[in-house]
């Protein structure tokens, strides 16, 4: 199992591109550098949410409603804006035996036929959650619980989540062109 | 198609989908839905976004982010370090003292950090330059804290418990009880080793300063004073009392796991904040991004597991597997030896979370049917879960300990490892004569 960050799987990751592709490169750096920001105060937003759930029903005996919910809304966006970002520096692990069998040439193309395969997936999964999102909205959906917020903030954080890293996974498909452009 | 050939097909795909190196996550996701489209009726894929969304919105497994942050604020500060010094200090005079302080230090920062690779780190990072500096041998020092970090996943709050817990639909409470007892027994038998060998390897440097006079620094007496010991006692007290208060708050009814987590972690930040003076942005920065990537990338996997087994239950593949293996109608333990067998194939290949979320479906209901108590077979297949953690050729500890001590070869680390390896096995048979070891706890405290 690898942890993403040796050579075969990526040039240096924090090397941008040139032209277009380096243009847009910056943007999404940009982007997920914002995400990650904001997830991760959500993440600690989460947690204090949590605690003031527990001080509040046993110290002030106040019924709890609303606690679970939003940290679950809290650490699902924080989770899928993120993924973009992890993706960025190839931190979504996967099983990376064959690379010691296979040549540098030959891991380049198995690594381009991989992420061909993950942009197919997130694309797929990024419209699905499109038109989850598209539904909750227009029938007006709550979730089952007494404080029934609307669904569509969690499926919204989904849909941009999913659609920013469908974005990520081509850019580096494009950078890997480039790169096969560049080299003699 | 039968569903045998389905089954076997779905294998076959996942399999060389996962090997040719495409992110776990996303080959589970991607061959779940590649067989929703060609098996499952047309509206089913539809609802693949819902699916994910559902299984992952349970408080219990976002209740991990949260568990990965208060083990992240520990273990990027100096709190391990202080552990192990105040550990060390007050150990000095039994034999191989200094080894089993790391023993004890792994298996109390595992219950502060819930993480094997952070405890290792952690502990491994101070630990094993004493070790060695005290004439210990390489493999035998990164052999200890490997093993002891293991522990991490475990002890409570175990990420790979709380996943169990969900699959097997077992109480969370009571696995993080049952757990306990066997750590204990985990720690006893490694602490016992690292006595024996300890004592061998005194042994043998005394001969060889008999022989050929070189004095080795096992033979140097420790000279701490009581007031070295007391001294250090203060910055670790505050982390015991956390470790403490959140199973009081657990386990005393006064939050659910998911509140604890929150609880831990904004305590463990606080603590750091107090102690340490990590605080500021800048300070902040390294915890919540290790966290974040953690997280996501784990959470990711676990989505996308539960909806590949969703694909594999509609299809009946799991159903049939499990129905197939009730049907040969092994004597309970070769069943036992055998699923434990392939979780250890497993391991070779996969992290825990995606092992006990695509297997459950399968190997759960056949050792319910053969009268196994499924909290018992939770912290047995922890067990076995924690030894993929320490042997070849995956054994995420090795290469752990690999990055904070590069001098030592890899070689020698493997076989520091080894005899852990033997000990946590001889655990899993201690535990089958004496089952009770883990059910006993959580009996007493939350009844049959």
């Amino acid at each position: 199992m690898s942890h993403g960050l040796d050579d075969v799987e990526a040039a240096d990751p924090t090397v941008l591109a040139t032209g277009p592709v380096g243009s847009a490169e910056r943007v999404v750096d940009a982007i997920n550098h914002i995400v990650v920001i904001v997830s991760s105060i959500a993440l600690v937003i989460a947690s204090f949410v949590l605690t003031y759930s527990v001080v509040v029903r046993y110290f002030l005996k106040i019924s709890t409603d609303w606690q679970d919910e939003t940290s679950v809304f809290l650490i699902i966006g924080a989770v899928f804006m993120s993924a973009a970002a992890v993706q960025a520096r190839r931190g979504h692990v996967g099983i990376e035996a064959i690379t010691v069998l296979l040549s540098r040439r030959a891991n380049r193309v198995r690594l381009f036929l991989v992420d061909l395969i993950s942009l197919m997936f997130c694309t797929y999964f990024a419209w699905k959650s499109w038109v989850l999102l598209h539904e909750a909205w227009v029938d007006n959906h709550h979730s089952g619980s007494t404080w029934a917020p609307p669904l569509w903030i969690p499926y919204s954080l989904m849909t941009v989540g999913m659609v920013l890293l469908s974005v990520q996974i081509l850019l580096q498909l494009a950078v890997a062109l480039e790169r096969r452009k560049s080299v003699p | 198609m039968t569903v045998l050939s389905i089954g076997l097909l779905y294998g076959a795909v996942t399999l060389l989908v996962m090997f040719a190196g495409v992110p776990i996550a996303f080959a589970l996701g991607a061959v779940a839905t590649l067989f929703m489209i060609m098996f499952m009726p047309g509206g089913s894929v539809d609802t693949i976004t819902q699916n994910v969304y559902e299984e992952m919105a349970s408080i219990t497994l976002l209740s991990i982010p949260l568990f990965i942050l208060k083990g992240a604020a520990i273990g990027r500060s100096p709190a391990g370090q202080d552990l192990y010094g105040a550990l060390h200090a007050w150990m000095q005079r039994i034999p191989g003292g200094l080894g089993i302080a790391n023993v004890f230090a792994c298996a109390l920062f595992a219950a502060m950090a819930g993480s094997s690779p952070a405890t290792c780190s952690a502990i491994g990072s101070a630990g094993i330059p004493e070790m060695r500096k005290r004439g210990y041998s390489g493999g035998f020092a990164s052999g200890i804290i490997a093993a002891g970090g293991t522990l991490g996943i475990l002890l409570p709050p175990s990420i790979t418990m709380i996943l169990y817990a969900v699959a097997a639909e077992q109480s969370l409470g009571r696995l993080f009880l049952a757990a306990i007892g066997p750590a204990l027994l985990l720690v006893a038998l490694f602490a016992g080793y690292a006595m024996w060998r300890f004592r061998r390897e005194f042994r043998d440097a005394q001969l060889l300063y008999a022989k050929a006079g070189t004095h080795s620094e096992l033979l140097r007496p420790d000279t701490l004073t009581v007031r070295d010991k007391f001294a250090l006692l203060p910055r670790v007290l505050p982390f015991v009392v956390l470790l403490t208060g959140v199973m009081i708050a657990l386990y005393g009814g006064y939050a659910t796991p998911s509140e604890t987590a929150g609880l831990g972690a904004v305590l463990a930040l606080a603590l750091i904040a107090l102690i340490y003076g990590v605080w500021t942005p800048r300070d902040l920065k390294p915890i919540l991004l290790a966290t974040l990537r953690e997280s996501t990338m784990l959470m990711f996997i676990i989505g996308m597991s539960l909806l590949y087994s969703y694909v594999m239950s509609y299809l009946h593949i799991s159903q049939s597997a499990a129905a197939w293996i009730v049907s040969l109608q092994l004597s309970r333990w070769v069943l036992l030896v055998a699923i434990l067998f392939l979780v250890v194939i497993l391991g070779f290949f996969l992290p825990p979370v995606s092992i006990i979320l695509m297997t459950a479906p399968i190997i759960l209901p056949p050792l319910k049917a053969a009268g196994f108590d499924l909290v018992w077979f939770g912290v047995i297949m922890t067990i076995v879960m924690e030894m993929g953690l320490i042997h070849p050729p995956v054994g995420l500890n090795i290469f752990v300990i690999k990055n904070i001590a590069p001098d030592i070869p890899l070689a020698d680390v493997m076989w520091g490892t080894l005899p852990f390896v033997v000990l946590m096995t001889l655990s899993i048979v201690i535990l089958c004569f004496f089952p009770g070891i883990a059910t006993w706890l959580a009996d007493a405290v939350m009844g049959r």
